[in-house]
């Protein structure tokens, strides 16, 4: 995703160099913070804010690996924030043309890759009744492939609590698409 | 064919690993990032360093444990300090108790009628008597002197008695004065 070269060149403030390590690490970080709130304005405001917490940081990071922990980390912890201020303001999920959606699509042979806004309205239905924590962990390990070691680096969440959170999200969302489908 | 629940979910899963979010400018993220940074140099350059200039110093490892250390005494020397303000409040309090029983108990001995009587009379009478409350002992002692008193009385009038010298100034001396009795 990064070399370390580039990071070394950022830390001395230079802007072409940035852009372009902005310019690298967006998609990465738009991935996770989409699939998490399922919103496209939203999430590119977390990549933003992502991109200039870790410009004022960038001095901390050593290596490339700790990078990509971290950049998640802070990704992961911004998007927590989103859904939190969304807690408050609840929104109506229309149920009925999502699942409708979701059925067509997976009766296609072979099936097509959705637009951001379907996925969004999708990952947003079936996340509904999970928790921000599991949420986040369903998001990384189901959707972004990681292990529990990464998740756990991630989220700080012990491993054990990140096999438990992933088994009942799991098991939500196959109960609701049991029900639906 | 129905699926089984599992298949559902996998067939679902695989249609969301499937369609990875697609970021359609990062153009777009790369000039908000540059333009929020820039203001942040802006805003933040001149304070970072004056702030850095002034306090850098505590960075420095051995200033650092050094303050650490000092501001540990700081507080131990405070809680000490406390601790001994506290106890010689604690002394000054019992101190003021002792001399409230004192005073109480000197109201209460053999020579305090005297002195609430004193009182009464130096006040010139201004505080009513009724709030001169004496005791039973008080009483009796009061009763006893009288008592001595008249027996007193008594024993000048048999010597004024027994000396008509005597008893001829002392009559002389109450007509000068317009009086009947001596002033006792």
């Amino acid at each position: 995703m990064i070399d370390i070269q580039l990071i070394e060149e950022c830390k001395h403030g230079n802007f072409n160099n940035f852009r372009k390590f902005v310019e690298l690490s967006s998609p990465f970080a738009y991935s996770v913070a989409f699939r998490m709130l399922g919103d496209e304005d939203e999430a590119k405001d977390v990549v933003q804010q992502t991109m200039v917490t870790i410009w004022q940081k960038l001095k901390k990071i050593k290596t490339a690996e700790v990078y990509k922990t971290w950049m998640y980390r802070i990704v992961v912890n911004k998007c927590y924030d989103e859904m939190r201020k969304r807690k408050r303001n609840p929104e109506f999920v229309t149920d009925e043309q999502t699942w409708q959606l979701i059925s067509n699509r997976i009766s296609e042979s072979p099936s097509s890759a959705l637009e951001n806004t379907e996925t969004s309205k999708i990952i947003r239905l079936l996340t509904e009744k999970l928790s921000i924590k599991q949420k986040a962990v369903f998001v990384l390990s189901e959707l972004e492939g990681m292990s529990n070691d990464e998740i756990s680096g991630i989220t700080g969440i012990s491993k054990s609590a990140v096999k438990a959170n992933l088994y009942h999200a799991r098991k939500t969302i196959s109960q609701m698409v049991e029900k639906y489908l | 064919m129905m699926k089984t629940e599992n298949e559902k979910y996998d067939s679902v899963l695989n249609l969301l690993q499937k369609s990875k979010p697609l970021l359609d400018s990062t153009g777009e993220i790369e000039i908000e990032v540059i333009r929020r940074v820039r203001k942040l140099n802006h805003s933040g350059v001149n304070l970072s360093e004056v702030i850095d200039f002034l306090f850098s110093w505590v960075y420095i490892g051995w200033v650092r444990r050094s303050l650490i250390t000092a501001s540990m005494a700081l507080v131990l020397i405070f809680v000490y300090q406390q601790g001994v303000i506290l106890k010689r409040i604690e002394v000054l309090s019992r101190q003021t108790v002792i001399f409230d029983k004192e005073k109480a108990m000197s109201s209460s001995s053999s020579d305090g009628i005297d002195r609430l009587l004193t009182l009464y009379k130096n006040s010139g009478h201004r505080f009513p008597s009724k709030y001169i409350t004496i005791s039973e002992s008080q009483m009796k002692e009061l009763q006893e002197s009288l008592k001595e008193m008249q027996i007193k009385y008594k024993d000048l009038e048999n010597l004024i008695e027994s000396d008509p010298e005597l008893k001829k100034l002392i009559e002389k001396k109450l007509m000068e004065n317009n009086f009947t009795k001596f002033n006792l």
